[in-house]
């Protein structure tokens, strides 16, 4: 029984260090979606203020009944490749389960036959970067079947950009400044006093 | 000449390898128990307590221990307090892969220097005020969070929150002050572990109060900023503790210790000359660059991992990245502990391998960390990993005081440098480029340490041999007095300035391992006075 306990150690060992490699890859998708979004090229928006309005709808040229597995629609913001550039964690990989390039969530609605349109205001935690929107169909199973997006396929038309907000406020400045100051004066209080205290009983 | 007890590098704790590492008391009938002071310890004539207990508060010895550590753990608090909010920060300030990268280079840079200057702040100040003005002056850095825009702010703050990382001097320099030197082994290698638990404790902070922040209504991009409130003010509360609450001698004196830090009692040009040259010191400089050096540039980098390539939410990646510096509880003191083990059998030789085995086996587990894909591997390792970088650490300040009698302050202190040095590198090497992943960085990185451990082979001692040579069996060369007695000029030999290196090159014969006896101790008590 040496024999096979070992094998199966080494064999879990092994599938550890292995990706696991099954799901669904974005390259066997067809964009059978159109999507659009309001921003134009090179348009910037503000994270907090501004608004985005979607709209999506299956691409009749396609097979009819070809959107019948669709059930639910997710609409997504996906990074540029220019934001992605030295940002490991925004890369885009083909196996979508392990894909970081569309991580915020716009809307998911169940997918219905008619126009479908949203408006979305940007939230503030949205950080600054050159953006597109695509959307994802998803069959019950909860997998992706089909996208779309409001760019080309090499993600270089039509992307607007967003500008974050600072995320700091004046008070916070001023809060900051406060206790700094506190720090340092009563550093400098204790040390001018210990050393007059010293000085009075030298004198004594 | 006697020096004086207690300045920094003056510590025999451990170094004749007889006593025992766990040494709690001092047993030694040679340390006369002064017995009309009265405080709560048993002091010794200096006023200097003999014994370490741990859960007492009492003033002053004990509660300068407890202020000590504490202040050195805050440090680490607010040094790596920015590390598993990285990725919350990097949206906030638009940071790239080698932005984050260089910040957390300049995090552990700055205190490679701000270490060497604490030495003669503290012989200026007093260790106190020392300690106080660094944590007090480092508080308004981390309160500079609030304002930082972009990534140049970002590397700036952090540099300059680095800077207090050098309370690590000031700690073992006011215990070296409040314990006597054949406990002070113990008291400063305990302080230095369980400071250097900060590194972890900040990852389980942190998120937590960004988490809390968040809940009570702020944006995620304000409340990191908010949460690096909470290290400012753990500096500030620390520097006024430090301040009402600390004394710089037993006896509550400052004059009198800046009295005796006026006499030198040995010229630094001829100490710093023999560490130079000694190529001992060298080789574990690079040594702690991959223990110690490793272990900070994983604190700076583990939690964002663990974040992205197994997209678990923050607190989570930070309760993982917690774990790794809470290890030095028990992992540090681990070190030092085998290092002793193995010298009661084998002599210095069996404290070479143990480093090498140890610190070696913390490179392969580092290897495998990249490599691993599912979780549960990931933390397996990653715990491997850090009881075998730590207990590295503990090992080789088991060696350390062996390499040079002379020169042991300016030793240690250059390896400290080397750590962070090493941190820097690593960090500069394998986690600022975009041209490979972190995991990928992390794999490399367990290669460059088992390569950067190989140097230990190398590491000869004539008296005592190395990991693959036995020792010389000349009779003059083969002399522990010959290797430390030679680190005196005929010169000062005949102003007697050697005699205690002779002591110690006596009492170091233990190093031989085995059942070799020692020779016994002249008849004559020496004061303990060494």
């Amino acid at each position: 029984m040496e024999v096979p306990a070992g094998f199966l150690v080494v064999y879990l060992l092994f599938s550890c260090f292995v990706a696991s490699s099954y799901g669904v890859y974005f390259s066997s998708l067809n964009e059978t979606i159109i999507v659009t979004a309001t921003p134009t090229q090179g348009q910037v928006l503000k994270a907090g203020e501004d608004q985005i309005t979607v709209t999506w709808r299956f691409n009749q040229t396609y097979r009819a009944g070809t959107d019948s597995a669709y059930k639910t629609v997710k609409v997504k913001l996906c990074y540029a490749p220019i934001s992605q550039k030295d940002r490991s964690w925004r890369k885009t990989v083909d196996l979508l389960k392990k894909d970081k390039t569309c991580p915020h969530k716009i809307v998911a609605r169940p997918d219905t036959a008619s126009n479908n349109s949203f408006t979305w205001s940007i939230e503030r935690d949205i950080p600054s970067g050159v953006y597109f929107v695509r959307a994802f169909a998803f069959n019950a199973q909860d997998e992706q079947v089909a996208y779309g997006q409001t760019t080309n396929a090499h993600k270089s038309t039509n992307l607007f950009e967003i500008q974050a907000i600072t995320g700091r406020h004046v008070s916070l400045d001023i809060a900051s400044i406060c206790f700094s100051a506190f720090s340092i004066v009563s550093l400098a209080g204790f040390f001018y006093m210990e050393k007059r205290k010293a000085k009075a009983s030298q004198q004594k | 000449m006697p020096e004086i007890e207690g300045s920094p590098g003056s510590s025999m704790h451990g170094v004749t390898g007889r006593e025992p590492v766990l040494a709690f008391s001092v047993a030694s009938p040679m340390v006369h128990t002064d017995r009309t002071a009265k405080f709560d310890l048993p002091v010794d004539s200096e006023h200097k307590a003999t014994v370490f207990k741990l859960f007492s508060f009492a003033n002053p010895h004990m509660r300068t221990f407890h202020l000590s550590w504490i202040s050195f753990f805050t440090t680490f608090i607010s040094t790596f307090a920015a590390a598993p909010l990285v990725p919350i920060i990097r949206d906030n300030l638009n940071l790239t892969k080698s932005d984050i990268g260089n910040a957390g280079v300049a995090s552990v840079s700055g205190s490679i220097f701000s270490r060497l200057v604490m030495g003669a702040v503290c012989d200026l100040l007093g260790p106190r005020y020392g300690c106080a003005f660094l944590i007090m002056l480092s508080a308004p850095t981390v309160f500079c969070m609030s304002f930082v825009n972009d990534a140049s702010g970002y590397m700036t703050v952090r540099f300059m929150i680095g800077f207090s990382l050098a309370t690590f001097v000031s700690c073992q320099y006011w215990m070296s002050t409040m314990f006597n030197s054949k406990i002070i082994g113990l008291v400063n290698g305990t302080a230095a572990g369980w400071g250097n638990m900060g590194g972890g404790a900040t990852q389980l902070l942190m998120p937590v109060l960004f988490e809390i922040i968040k809940k009570a209504g702020a944006t995620p991009f304000t409340a990191w900023r908010i949460a690096f409130f909470i290290p400012g003010w753990l500096n500030v509360i620390m520097g006024i503790l430090v301040l009402t609450l600390g004394q710089d001698l037993p006896d509550g004196n400052l004059s009198t210790l800046q009295k005796k830090g006026d006499v030198a009692k040995d010229k630094f040009g001829k100490v710093l000359w023999y560490a130079v040259t000694n190529y001992r010191t060298w080789i574990f400089v690079l040594l702690y660059g991959y223990s110690m050096g490793v272990e900070l540039t994983i604190d700076n980098v583990i939690a964002e991992y663990f974040y992205d390539r197994f997209d678990l939410k923050l607190h989570l990646a930070g309760i993982i990245a917690a774990c790794f510096g809470m290890a030095n509880l028990l992992a540090r003191p681990f070190g030092g502990f085998t290092s002793d083990y193995m010298a009661k059998r084998f002599g210095m030789r069996g404290r070479l391998w143990n480093l090498w085995l140890l610190q070696t086996a913390g490179g392969v587990c580092c290897l495998c960390l990249g490599l691993v894909n599912s979780l549960p591997l990931a933390i397996t390792f990653m715990m491997l990993f850090s009881i075998g970088a730590q207990a590295a650490c503990g090992a080789t300040f088991g060696i350390i005081p062996f390499i040079s009698r002379r020169s042991l302050g300016i030793i240690s202190g250059m390896t400290g440098a080397g750590g962070n040095f090493g941190s820097g590198l690593t960090q500069l090497i394998f986690f600022a480029s975009a041209s490979f992943s972190t995991a990928k960085g992390l794999t490399y990185m367990g290669i460059m340490i088992i390569g950067c451990t190989l140097p230990v082979t190398l590491v000869h001692f004539p008296q005592w041999g190395s990991m693959f040579l036995p020792p010389s069996q000349d009779i003059v060369k083969g002399s522990e007095e010959h290797y430390y007695v030679s680190e005196w000029t005929d010169e000062e030999k005949q102003k007697g300035m050697h005699q205690a290196s002779l002591k110690f090159a006596e009492n170091s014969r233990s190093e031989r391992g085995g059942k070799v006896a020692s020779a016994p101790t002249p008849p004559e008590n020496t004061p303990n006075r060494v």
